[in-house]
């Protein structure tokens, strides 16, 4: 197993950079993906191992959306390659692996007349989502007994999501942090190590915020769960995330989140390749390339594994 | 077609033994006849299935689906009277399978809104269904329009068995398709990355709906079947606390509707379709009213909605 996760990163063998991680998730490699004609992911590269916290910040049409739906198998790449699990995305070993979390506090539908329990079980389904129906009838008891397996499950994920009290309201009557959090039991009762979450934090409150992501570093550390984040709220994640990527087409910036420079506007972060990697050089091993500079931090401890 | 007559042997012996229990001079007819106990039967029938889809079009924000595929209906009804070779009724249903497949397609696409598809195949279809007859029917737009209103007289043996093995095949789907329908409803991004086959499950919804629509056709007619597809989930959406109990409701709701509106239809001589829409709008106003009035008196300090 570990001789198929040796790869190269940055021109560096990776094989130390093993014993501090854990088993590879996620392999990108040239990866380059065109959106309406536009390159909108120019020949990135990274690698994302298990229980890490990955932060993806960037500006507005800079690929961060794009990345992810590449990385889910919705879009195509125009060269190179995704390996999710080592398997290409969307292929049978990655499906219900991989666990996705829209922005819901707007996405969702507002009049959603659903309850928070019944949401959180549509994260059940899965590919043989039939096999149930035929349980019903080939074996009866098999049926009630992985529904009542199923129940428990679900009870234990709104426990861990902190919404007891709300199981059985409407999303529809939610807040926009709560609905959030139904969202990321929906997708963690699918089973996912990986969870890949697109702005998650928009419209909600600080509060709820902070919450949110206190149960995501949960999440990361108690079991093992590998979280893809993107977000526009870089203090939050340089608190929370492990690891932080800026990306704007290439990749800008790929190190550990205590480390991304404060700055006050995003402009100034574009600025970031000639000034911080000399001024980092002591705890990272940097290599250059084109523009794209790639921090390779042997200090990511994400993984905890 | 063999569970037509199934169906009118197993409750027909029924029925005429509640009849005595039934009010009205006309009405009791229903119970007794077995001329009338087809068209109550494939009404209540209908109505339980119209019901329990009902609840999903409201999920899925397509309350008007059902009136598009009516008019597609109307036209092909049109169409098979004036070509023939089978059964209007299978031109009906094959058209307007067409229609809701290339209507979700291309909302799908996002080609046109729903709503733009919807609209422009309702009055195309009218006005094609229309043309038809005007130039080749010879004088059938009569027994065309028939299906306007919707009339009992309309449902003989054939089409009821027709309505029967509908809507059997339609309640069978909808509960083998019920979470993920309501999956991809919410978001089709995360039923897709769960496993979800997506693709198929969105083709056998577009069915479902023509099946159910074509067989309400001949009971509430054309501009009508939106009063018992839409207002009898509306009702119950205003009175149920999990959409598992919406569903329930709405079936029940919409068997209260259909009886009620065949009672006072024979009783005062007016079409049965229309009386049906009367009553269903009614019902809403009132449990609408007696919610806000239980509210008020009783509940003055909760914010349930």
């Amino acid at each position: 197993m570990l001789n198929h996760l040796k790869y190269e990163l940055c021109g560096t063998m990776a094989e130390d950079l093993l014993l501090v991680c854990g088993e590879e998730i996620l392999h990108v490699s040239n990866l380059s993906v065109n959106r309406s004609g536009n390159e909108v992911i120019q020949d990135i590269n990274m690698s994302i191992t298990c229980g890490e916290f990955v932060g993806i910040v960037g500006p507005n049409g800079g690929g961060k959306s794009t990345l992810i739906l590449a990385i889910l198998g919705l879009l195509k790449p125009r060269t190179g390659q995704i390996n999710v699990y080592g398997k290409a995305p969307m292929s049978k070993a990655t499906i219900g692996r991989i666990g996705w979390v829209p922005q819901a506090a707007t996405e969702l539908p507002h009049n959603l007349r659903i309850t928070v329990k019944e949401f959180i079980q549509l994260g059940l389904l899965s590919s043989n989502f039939l096999r149930q129906y035929l349980d019903f009838f080939i074996s009866p008891p098999a049926f009630f007994k992985q529904r009542k397996k199923n129940q428990i499950k679900i009870d234990k994920i709104i426990e861990t999501v902190g919404l007891e009290q709300y199981a059985n309201t409407m999303i529809s009557n939610l807040s926009g942090g709560q609905r959030q959090r139904a969202a990321i039991g929906k997708a963690l009762a699918s089973e996912a190590d990986l969870l890949l979450m697109d702005e998650p934090m928009v419209g909600v409150d600080v509060d709820s915020r902070n919450s949110i992501m206190r149960l995501l570093d949960n999440l990361c550390h108690d079991q093992n769960k590998t979280i893809v984040m993107i977000s526009h709220d870089l203090a939050s994640m340089k608190r929370t995330a492990h690891r932080m990527i800026y990306l704007e087409h290439k990749i800008r910036y790929d190190g550990i989140a205590e480390d991304f420079p404060d700055l006050s506007s995003l402009a100034e972060l574009r600025g970031i390749e000639a000034t911080h990697p000399e001024a980092d050089s002591t705890k990272s091993d940097v290599t250059k390339s084109d523009d794209v500079v790639i921090i390779v931090s042997p200090g990511i401890e994400g993984g905890e594994s | 077609m063999v569970i037509g007559s199934l169906v009118i042997d197993l409750l027909g012996p029924i029925l005429e033994f509640i009849a005595p229990f039934i009010p009205g001079e006309v009405f009791p007819l229903y119970f007794t006849k077995v001329y009338y106990q087809r068209p109550l039967i494939a009404a209540i029938v209908v109505s339980i299935v119209a019901g329990f889809l009902g609840a999903f079009l409201l999920i899925r924000n397509l309350a008007l689906i059902g009136d598009g595929l009516a008019h597609v209906t109307f036209g092909g009804i049109a169409i098979g009277l004036v070509v023939g070779l089978v059964d209007p009724l299978w031109w009906a249903l094959g058209l307007s399978i067409v229609a809701a497949i290339l209507i979700d397609f291309l909302s799908y696409r996002k080609w046109l809104t729903g709503d733009t598809a919807i609209a422009i195949f309702l009055t195309g279809m009218l006005g094609l269904g229309i043309v038809v007859t005007r130039i080749w029917g010879e004088g059938s737009l009569a027994s065309v329009e028939g299906y306007l209103w919707g009339s009992l007289n309309l449902i003989d043996e054939e089409s009821f068995n027709f309505i029967i093995a509908v809507c059997f095949f339609a309640y069978i789907l909808l509960i083998i398709l019920y979470r993920s329908i309501l999956a991809i409803s919410i978001d089709s991004i995360a039923a897709r990355v769960q496993g979800l086959p997506v693709p198929l499950i969105s083709l056998l919804w577009s069915i479902l709906i023509a099946l159910v629509v074509v067989s309400m056709v001949q009971i509430v007619g054309v501009l009508l079947v939106t009063a018992l597809l839409v207002t009898p989930a509306a009702i119950a959406q205003l009175v149920s606390r999990s959409f598992l109990t919406c569903v329930i409701l709405s079936q029940i709701f919409g068997v209260i509707t259909v009886l009620l509106g065949l009672y006072y239809s024979t009783e005062l001589g007016t079409g049965s379709g229309s009386m049906i829409a009367l009553v269903s709008a009614v019902l809403f106003v009132i449990v609408a009213i007696s919610k806000a009035l239980i509210k008020v008196f009783f509940l003055p300090n909760e914010n349930t909605n």
